[in-house]
């Protein structure tokens, strides 16, 4: 009788012996995929396969693969920016790095917004929110390359020279916080009107009940950044037990699931998903084929909200009645949406003729005062001559810290020192952006642009809002 | 008192209590096994066959190419990779065949196995095409740049003039100047070109936009190739597989044009229960048609080859998958268009309005290393 046991129980183990014996195996994964839990639970079931999972933010695990056998980021476009990318890499579920808005701040940001709308909002100081720090994070550095892919309005891919610091700093100025856990922080906080984030964690966070009521997510109309979740393989050896990852989550089963509890949209087309996994997100922005690209977006991010100033030193002479003052007058009404002056920007005016006329200092706080700064473009205090590098010498003089100057001047230097005298003196690290019209000498403005490190640019050629913009005190 | 009890065990029952349920787990594995089709499966040895694939892997992971793989002793082990990675590989003598997407990957493999086993087989073949969405094709339609195949109400295919793209590419020109929400320049997404031959066909696709003779020497090559950069360069960071995204809901947020094979397309839309006429294809006045070769290296190989030029079920299997048979002599047989009209699928204008010249293999890596980069 034994013995027929044994043999029962042996043809029965034959029967079960495809199912692969189990398997342990590292990984790592973005932060967010920390709400993997069941599903991982439910994976080492069906496959045996269990995923140890080290999470790290998706930026600074691209950093190194070393030591895991899998790794499972947002994206593998930062591990491609460095060559690094592994072999084996199979998407398995999407989610776009969206805005969640608070109730009561939603009409704020009007209709359908764009990057520009938030933007603006921002650097006026009626939008606040929190995103992650990317730095470290994905989804924090997706924000980043979509608000400056939008800003750059090249509808290309981002590159070097796209990345400019200025109209990132009024989106910036917006920021309450970005820190690993943006989530938790959001909860703890009551002075924050939304949040930039994956639209898994602001569907799972709605859905959480740690909200009084839940949040809008709001699909900004110029593009956004979408995350794939590709499951790469690092380590060759284990490529047996990954196949069998693969194809289990991405089976429909899985995938349902997947989408059912992580608010993941799924790969899988047949899978049925919710209502709120359904939302057109439209146009998507291009991710950039160059490392430069995100160090500058970096060091710009870092520079942030550090009371930068911009100097403008104005020609107010005769000459500039007219056409000429009026459009002055309308580039600055006009500044808005990623050009707009942003709350904790100074903003310094020097009106000058023969002499300095008038200069104001004002550090943005709200719309009172870039209404303060309309009052003084809008002076009729019109005079004879022109003192363009005396002007330009007390513009410099009123420069704090992080300044750019910006000189305007349609005339002739006839008052004061000569351009010669102005230069022979060290003017220091503040780069000057001349914008010449009229009559102004070419030679003389690219002399002192050059010597600054700044740009000339001429008003005639483009408008002179296009000009503005262009220059509004960036490298 | 009480008489003791004897309890009496009945030797046959004891037998059943312990036979019964293996038996019971032994029937019910058997019928599992004839319900999927592996009856004989357990009992026979099987042949694990293992392979290289670019992106026709597809085509051996399908579970009924796999069912008819197994049924006649074999189960082919497939390690995906990119066409040209896959001719690279150190290691590519350990597989028993390979099978690249495209002519460079082939030769480059064939020389690679001089003087060893190698024999070529070419079950089908596939063109790779511009895969967009009906308002985008409308926009390029209105633009002079794209033409309906056919005058039906959807068309679902288009035939493309590349040197119009190019044009539009030239000016910038976004979507939204051709009447679309989107304010994305019109670009053309694809894999890198120096890993999927579909991204490498691309840069074939924008090399006919600067005449139709393909270039003869290295330096006439390297030129057109500095030519081609910008247009493909111009979509940022390139993709993989462009294709499993297209299919998805989200499939415009991926890419409003995506370079893939028809195949891919085909196989999808037989899988609909109606047509999707949402998504339509691109055809290059100039097409270029993908004829993967599966390239055998053992004897194991061969017989997976012969299989994929007679075997009736792998075949039908193939056209149901989207891919064009080719018969042993190389002609296209005609049970592709026969079996796609049949389930209410348009006949795709593949092959009919001329070919892509792409230059000699050693050329178009030359290109395909000045345009993409590669390392």
């Amino acid at each position: 009788m034994r013995v027929l046991a044994a043999v029962l129980l042996l043809l029965i183990t034959a029967c079960t012996s495809s199912t692969p014996a189990p398997v342990r195996l590292k990984v790592l994964a973005s932060t967010e995929l920390a709400d993997l839990g069941p599903v991982l639970a439910e994976l080492r079931r069906a496959t045996g396969v269990e995923l140890v999972v080290e999470h790290r933010g998706t930026v600074e695990a691209s950093g190194s693969l070393a030591g895991f056998d899998l790794a499972w980021l947002s994206t593998a476009r930062f591990l491609r920016l460095r060559g690094a990318e592994p072999e084996l890499a199979s998407s398995v579920m999407t989610s776009p790095v969206v805005l969640g808005v608070k109730r009561g701040s939603r009409s704020a940001l009007g209709e359908r917004p764009t990057w520009a709308d938030v933007a603006d909002r921002a650097a006026l100081g009626r939008f606040r929110y929190g995103m992650a720090d990317p730095r470290v994070s994905g989804g924090g550095m997706a924000a980043l390359i979509g608000v400056a892919t939008a800003a750059a309005g090249t509808g290309a891919p981002l590159r070097p020279e796209d990345v400019s610091c200025d109209r990132l700093q009024g989106f910036l100025a917006g920021r309450a916080f970005d820190v690993p856990d943006p989530v938790g922080e959001f909860v703890r906080r009551s002075d924050v009107d939304g949040l930039v984030a994956h639209e898994s964690e602001l569907l799972s966070l709605n859905a959480s009940g740690r909200l009084a009521e839940p949040l809008e997510i709001v699909y900004p109309r110029d593009g956004i950044v979408l995350s794939d979740y590709p499951l790469m393989l690092v380590e060759p050896a284990h490529r047996a037990a990954y196949d069998r990852v693969v194809e289990w989550l991405r089976s429909p089963a899985a995938q349902q699931m997947i989408a059912d509890r992580t608010w993941r949209r799924p790969v899988e087309p047949s899978v049925v998903r919710d209502e709120k996994l359904r939302a057109d997100l439209g146009t998507a922005l291009y991710f950039p084929d160059s490392s430069e690209v995100i160090d500058r977006l970096l060091l710009f991010h870092d520079r942030a909200g550090d009371g930068r100033q911009v100097v403008f030193v104005l020609d107010y002479s005769t000459s500039m009645a007219g056409a000429r003052l009026a459009g002055l007058r309308e580039a600055f009404g006009s500044l808005n949406g990623f050009d707009r002056f942003y709350v904790g920007e100074t903003v310094t005016i020097v009106r000058f003729a023969g002499t300095v006329l008038e200069e104001r200092s004002i550090t943005v706080r709200g719309r009172e005062d870039l209404d303060a700064l309309l009052a003084v473009v809008a002076s009729e205090d019109l005079r004879d001559n022109t003192a363009i590098w005396a002007a330009l010498d007390r513009g410099l003089q009123l420069a704090r810290g992080e300044t750019a100057v910006v000189l305007m001047t349609d005339g002739e230097n006839n008052a004061g020192p000569s351009v010669d005298e102005f230069l022979r003196v060290g003017r220091g690290e503040v780069p000057v952006f001349p914008i010449r019209f009229g009559e102004a000498s070419t030679a003389e403005l690219d002399r002192v642009a050059q010597a600054s490190g700044g740009r000339l640019v001429e008003a005639g050629a483009k408008s002179l809002l296009e000009a503005v913009r262009e220059i509004r005190g960036c490298r | 008192m009480r008489e003791p009890e004897f309890k009496v065990v009945d030797p046959r029952r004891r037998f059943l209590l312990w036979f019964v349920p293996p038996l019971a787990v032994f029937v019910a594995g058997l019928v599992v096994l004839l319900v999927s089709g592996h009856v004989t499966g357990p009992f026979r040895s099987v042949t694990v066959v293992r392979a290289l694939f670019a992106s026709k892997r597809d085509f051996f992971q399908d579970e009924q190419v796999k069912r008819i793989l197994m049924a006649r002793g074999y189960q082919v082990h497939v390690t995906p990779i990119g066409s040209r990675d896959l001719a690279d590989k150190p290691d590519l003598d350990s597989y028993h065949f390979v099978f690249p997407s495209g002519h460079v990957a082939n030769e480059h493999v064939k020389t690679r196995r001089a003087g060893k086993h190698v024999v070529p087989y070419r079950p089908f073949f596939t063109p790779v095409v511009l895969a967009t969405f009906r308002e985008y094709a409308e926009a390029l339609k209105q633009a002079g740049v794209a033409k309906p195949h056919d005058s039906s109400e959807k068309p679902l295919y288009y035939n493309l003039d590349m040197a119009g793209l190019k044009e539009l590419a030239d000016v910038g020109k976004r979507w939204n100047e051709l009447g679309l929400t989107n304010g994305n320049r019109v670009i053309v997404q694809s894999p890198d070109p120096c890993k999927a031959y579909s991204g490498a066909t691309l840069v074939g696709f924008f090399a006919t936009a600067f005449g139709d003779e393909p270039p003869q020497t290295v330096a006439a090559a390297e030129k057109l190739a500095r030519e081609v950069k910008p247009y493909v360069d111009a979509q940022g960071q390139a993709g993989e597989d462009m294709a499993p995204k297209y299919f998805v809901p989200e499939g415009r947020t991926h890419a409003v044009i995506a370079v893939i094979y028809e195949h891919q397309y085909i196989a999808y839309q037989l899988r609909q229960k109606s047509i999707d006429s949402e998504r339509v294809l691109l055809y290059p006045k100039k097409q270029h048609q993908s004829t993967p070769e599966l390239i055998s290296f053992t004897p194991e190989g061969d017989r997976i080859g012969e299989l994929m030029m007679n075997d009736p079920d792998l075949r039908r299997r193939a056209v149901e998958l989207g891919f064009h048979s080719l018969s042993w002599n190389g002609e296209s047989a005609d049970d592709f268009g026969t079996y796609i009209s049949g389930r209410g699928l348009p006949t795709p204008p593949a092959g009919e309005a001329g070919r892509v010249q792409l230059p000699k293999a050693e050329l178009f890596e030359r290109m395909l290393d000045v345009v993409g980069e590669c390392k």
